[in-house]
């Protein structure tokens, strides 16, 4: 009997996928503007949303649980939200590719085998650490107080622990009781057990 | 959706998508390294005068976006402006301390914000969705597989658009808008999310096993319906771009209008 986990992505992990990153793509775009609000004063209120843009390569590598799909969707978002014509432009193209690359890193380390709270959370934390890669020179932080630095690594943090760590496990935990998981994820060992009861 | 482009006969259009693409993306690497205020702030007037010429959107649509484009970008450098480093001090108040270094640092950042906004809204209001997935297979070898992923994704949102609609007309009419609170703001996020998750996944399934039957996702020696190649556009385009670019360094070098040249470790 064949058991072995089937790790090529057909077109419909791509597929749904995409969509899902569709869906996360138009937020990111309806957040950007509250996002520029919360960047005004410049106490860094922003850094704790910014988890949100995070959410697409873990909630997807979660629910497909394949290699490649965590990469694919955050970039996949990245370059919805540009087509969409979101705030930042097509920097956020850059930023998908970094945070998508980032937060595959964790699943690939685990060697996709655990896709669990701690996981996503991981992957969270290392995607808002990728984007600081790009917010460094952009921003120019080394040219800020210390405090403020501080403080926006710390928010970012947080941020990412709870919105693309926390938030897209609940989720497809609850997707999970509907039942829909079943038609995207790939056949496991225990899939074929239970016929053989 | 379509609705947006009204006159699609303006130039940017004509061009090659995928070298559009390329071309706008290989900007933001060339604005990175430019540390000169002078030349951003010749680059955001060239890159005006090019927008208004060139964007494929209403004028009023493309007024409010240029507006709010640039108040928005100093937001974003409001944090540099307030606290960043300097040792010339204009205005100090506990922690917020702007010297001119940091506002004109501030300033560079802000610029360059604004600038990025308006390339890619250049680039999102003069290239449909479908060009540009078939331009990307045909000129940048993209997997089919991802760029039809892609194109009927894009198909779903209007179903995606009326599916949201009908979840809140559900919870007006149960009642569960007049609700208030965070339990009663949770219970809705969770009902608006499941239910546009759950059914654009399981649209998403039955889409792609439909579209593997028709061989959609066949790699070997494909023809496409629409083919996207080269034309004088592209030149033409190649051309006002270089010189929008040449002419904001040139103008920096000619007339600068401040004293700072490189903003970001000094001046």
């Amino acid at each position: 009997m064949e058991t072995k986990k089937n790790y090529v992505l057909n077109l419909t992990d791509i597929l749904v996928t995409i969509v899902v990153s569709l869906v996360f793509g138009l937020i990111f775009r309806l957040m950007g503007p509250v996002y520029d609000l919360l960047q005004s004063f410049g106490i860094q209120l922003d850094a704790l949303i910014y988890g949100i843009w995070f959410i697409a390569g873990p909630f997807t590598a979660l629910l497909i649980r394949k290699p490649g799909v965590a990469f694919l969707a955050e970039t996949a978002a990245a370059l919805a939200e540009v087509l969409f014509g979101g705030s930042g432009g097509i920097v956020n193209l850059y930023y998908g590719l970094i945070q998508g690359a980032f937060s595959e890193l964790i699943f690939a380390v685990f060697l996709y085998k655990r896709f669990n709270i701690g996981t996503a959370m991981l992957s969270g934390l290392t995607a808002s650490a990728g984007s600081l890669i790009l917010d460094f020179p952009l921003n120019a932080f080394y040219q800020m107080p210390g405090w403020v630095i501080t403080l926006n690594i710390i928010f970012r943090f947080i941020g990412a622990l709870i919105l693309s760590g926390v938030l897209p496990f609940l989720l497809v935990k609850a997707l999970e009781k509907t039942g829909v998981t079943q038609l995207v994820r790939p056949v496991t060992k225990e899939d074929y057990d239970v016929l053989n009861k | 959706m379509d609705n947006l482009w009204k006159n699609t006969d303006k130039l940017f259009f004509k061009v090659n998508p995928s070298l559009k693409f390329l071309c706008f993306a290989l900007l933001f690497i060339v604005y990175l390294f430019v540390h000169n205020l002078n030349t951003i702030i010749w680059a955001a007037v060239a890159f005006t005068f090019l927008y208004t010429w060139a964007a494929g959107i209403s004028n009023k649509i493309s007024f409010w976006f240029f507006l709010t484009t640039f108040i928005v970008s100093f937001f974003s450098a409001s944090a540099m402006i307030l606290y960043g480093k300097g040792t010339h001090i204009l205005f100090h108040w506990y922690l917020i301390q702007i010297s001119e270094e940091s506002l004109a640092r501030g300033i560079l950042l802000g610029l360059r914000t604004f600038v990025f906004g308006l390339i890619s809204m250049l680039f999102a209001s003069t290239t449909p969705p479908v060009p540009f997935f078939y331009s990307l297979m045909q000129q940048l070898k993209i997997p089919v597989r991802y760029a039809y992923g892609c194109l009927a994704a894009f198909r779903m949102l209007p179903i995606m658009a009326e599916e949201l609609v009908h979840i809140r007309q559900a919870m007006k009419v149960r009642g569960l808008t007049r609700k208030k609170g965070f339990g009663a703001f949770y219970e809705q996020f969770k009902r608006y999310s499941l239910g546009m998750l759950v059914q654009s996944i399981r649209r998403a399934q039955r889409t792609a096993v439909a579209m593997e039957a028709k061989r959609f996702s066949m790699n070997s020696e494909r023809t496409f319906y629409y083919q996207i190649g080269w034309s004088r556009s592209d030149l033409i385009f190649l051309l006002i771009v270089s010189v929008t670019v040449v002419s904001g360094f040139l103008l920096s070098r000619w007339i600068p209008l401040t004293p700072f040249s490189n903003v970001i470790d000094g001046y």
